[in-house]
């Protein structure tokens, strides 16, 4: 099969996954009145009398933005988690592995247990106090790694990830400790959910994970390179140490936003890269953006799982990727070695 | 001859690489001791010694991979001083431990080679050129028939000849390699270390390579260096090896280990080999 027929499935799959993600709930609204729904909010196309009230209100206000967040949560992720793999030479690295995601979740409870905001575009508080200490907390881990190996090896690296990032996890079990009256909310956002989420911060998540992913496929030679082990990228023209640092900068950029919408979501940052590569084989310029788009149909899916599998009780998205990730990314793993 | 050829012919001959009082080593411990030498564009050096003399070291000193005291020049220009891809324009290393677990093609690996040749960007397409140079060095290397295929399913030899052809795809003028045929059986190391003579030889490359074996040093370098405990023994052509020289390098008669197994060996070709139990 062809490159542009993998390609051509996988978009369809991202349809249907984005298709199943609106429709389906309580009320079912069928693909083809999405369309219609869409064609009239966007292109201002007449809409039937029956889809006017709270259809139109569910497929818009609700279920729309939720499922878009929820594609490009999972596609940044995604991104995320095929970098770490390559800069890190390690199929376990993600973000969790360097500490973006226990910091950025320190750094977004600190913002709901204190309820501060920016006087001036209050709405980015959150994702940019996830973002800053996502990206501290890797600075540190760097830095830390550096510090006791000169050579800068990868397993230093990820053994100092491991360490700060129960570290962090302790922190924020503190701090959820110490203010019991949000320790739902911060429960909540600990397991990640998609709940409640609008077109505001779906703008803000499709300019980061959009940017993210286009300047991550810049680099898309050099991490092909870097698997190889930095010398023989070094050899072969690569200055590894700054397109290191650029790649895990832009890595936990794209980790930072996503997490402080919506909570910490796992495996998905180590299933979807492996997946991608299974289709398209091991080159970035393919696995990269390939990630993306099954990251995404991933996260919308296991949203609609976590909101319809018990409804209507909701469950935590993380722990459905993680119940269904963890025994796929096993399968993925461990049958090339078997 | 007029004048101009005369002076290009001057300008040819010049040192490509110059070292100078280089030490240098990991952390703490120094491995090379004042390491002084220069060598002329279009020369084969080996560098010879047993295990743990710095061969290696020295090697990735020149590639600009450990930092050393002393001066490193490229040209007349301190290797220090380049940035990552204006060294391996010039540069190229075939290092003995490289290796992924990730699955790519013969042909993609090699044309990785071409990355400092290739237009930047992330849409820049493979250009005509890259292609024929990376489908020219996987044929030179013997792999034609496996461009297509998986570098992890590959043997030991084969990789061995998939990283030789990316090195050369790289077209550097200098090419360092470190031990390349260590994995390759005695038909492709001669094959091969025949095949970097003929390629230095035409385009007047020059090539630097970690040789265990004498035989095939003698065989493919007109340079020598000796080292020994990280210190430079012996430096020039052929006749710098002397049955002395050998013996204090490697701590053993090697001369006469040569004649011994030169002399078995004709024996047992002329079938009067005595070694052999008369039972067998």
């Amino acid at each position: 099969m062809g490159k542009r027929v993998r390609l051509l499935i996988i978009l369809l799959f991202c349809a249907a996954a984005l298709a199943a993600g609106i429709g389906m709930g309580s009320v079912a609204v069928s693909p083809a009145d999405v369309l219609r729904i869409l064609g009239s909010r966007l292109f201002g196309l007449a809409l039937p009398e029956r889809l006017a009230g709270t259809q139109l209100s569910i497929v818009w206000t609700l279920r729309l933005p939720r499922a878009l967040c929820a594609f490009l949560v999972g596609g940044a992720l995604a991104a995320s988690g095929t970098v770490m793999q390559s800069v890190l030479r390690n199929p376990l690295a993600s973000s969790y592995t360097l500490g973006v995601s226990s910091g950025a979740s320190l750094g977004a409870a600190l913002v709901i247990v204190t309820g501060f905001t920016f006087p001036v575009l209050g709405f980015l508080t959150l994702p940019a106090f996830g973002f800053v200490f996502g990206l501290g907390t890797v600075v540190t881990v760097l830095l830390f790694a550096s510090g006791i190996d000169r050579g800068f090896q990868n397993q230093t690296i990820i053994l100092a990830g491991m360490v700060f990032s129960l570290f962090v996890n302790a922190c924020l079990t503190m701090v959820s400790a110490l203010n019991q009256g949000y320790l739902q909310q911060l429960m909540l956002w600990q397991m990640g959910s998609f709940s409640g989420k609008n077109w505001q911060q779906a703008g803000i998540l499709a300019v980061v994970t959009v940017f993210g992913t286009f300047y991550l496929c810049c680099y898309a030679r050099q991490m092909d390179m870097m698997t190889f082990g930095e010398e023989a990228a070094k050899t072969m023209g690569v200055d590894t140490e700054r397109t290191k640092k650029r790649l895990i900068v832009a890595a936990s950029l794209l980790t930072g936003t996503a997490v402080c919408f919506t909570g910490t979501i796992g495996f998905l940052d180590l299933v979807a890269p492996h997946a991608a590569r299974k289709i398209f084989g091991p080159a970035h310029r393919y696995v990269l953006p390939v990630s993306v788009l099954m990251g995404g149909a991933f996260m919308v899916l296991a949203d609609l799982a976590a909101r319809t599998l018990l409804a209507p009780t909701e469950l935590p998205v993380g722990a459905v990727t993680a119940l269904f990730g963890a025994p796929f990314f096993a399968w993925i793993y461990f049958r090339k070695k078997g | 001859m007029n004048a101009k050829k005369a002076a290009d012919r001057e300008e040819k001959m010049e040192n490509i690489l110059q070292l100078e009082q280089v030490c240098s080593g990991y952390g703490e411990k120094e491995i090379l001791h004042r390491i002084s030498f220069s060598l002329e564009e279009g020369r084969r050096l080996a560098i010879l010694g047993p295990n743990g003399s710095g061969k290696t070291t020295l090697l990735r000193v020149i590639a600009g991979l450990l930092p050393a005291q002393g001066s490193v020049l490229l040209s007349g220009r301190p290797v220090a001083g380049m940035k990552r891809e204006e060294l391996a324009r010039r540069v190229a290393m075939m290092s003995q431990f490289s290796g992924t677990a990730l699955s790519y093609t013969v042909e993609e690996t090699v044309l990785m080679g071409r990355f400092v040749h290739r237009r930047r960007g992330m849409l820049a397409a493979v250009t005509k050129r890259d292609r024929e140079a990376a489908r020219d060095c996987i044929c030179a290397v013997g792999l034609s028939g496996l461009a297509q295929a998986d570098v992890t399913a590959l043997s030991g030899g084969q990789l061995q000849r998939v990283f030789l052809a990316r090195t050369l795809a790289q077209e550097p003028s200098v090419i360092l390699l470190d031990e390349p045929t260590s994995h390759l059986d005695l038909k492709y190391q001669t094959e091969l270390t025949d095949y970097l003579k003929a390629w230095g030889k035409q385009k007047g490359h020059t090539v630097v390579g970690v040789l265990h074996d004498i035989n095939l040093a003698l065989r493919f370098a007109d340079t020598f260096l000796f080292l020994k405990e990280g210190n430079q023994i012996a430096y020039g052509g052929p006749k710098v090896i002397t049955p002395a020289l050998l013996n204090r390098v490697y701590d053993m008669d090697v001369a006469a280990y040569m004649r011994e197994s030169a002399d078995r060996m004709e024996d047992l070709i002329n079938g009067k080999d005595k070694n052999v139990p008369e039972s067998l």
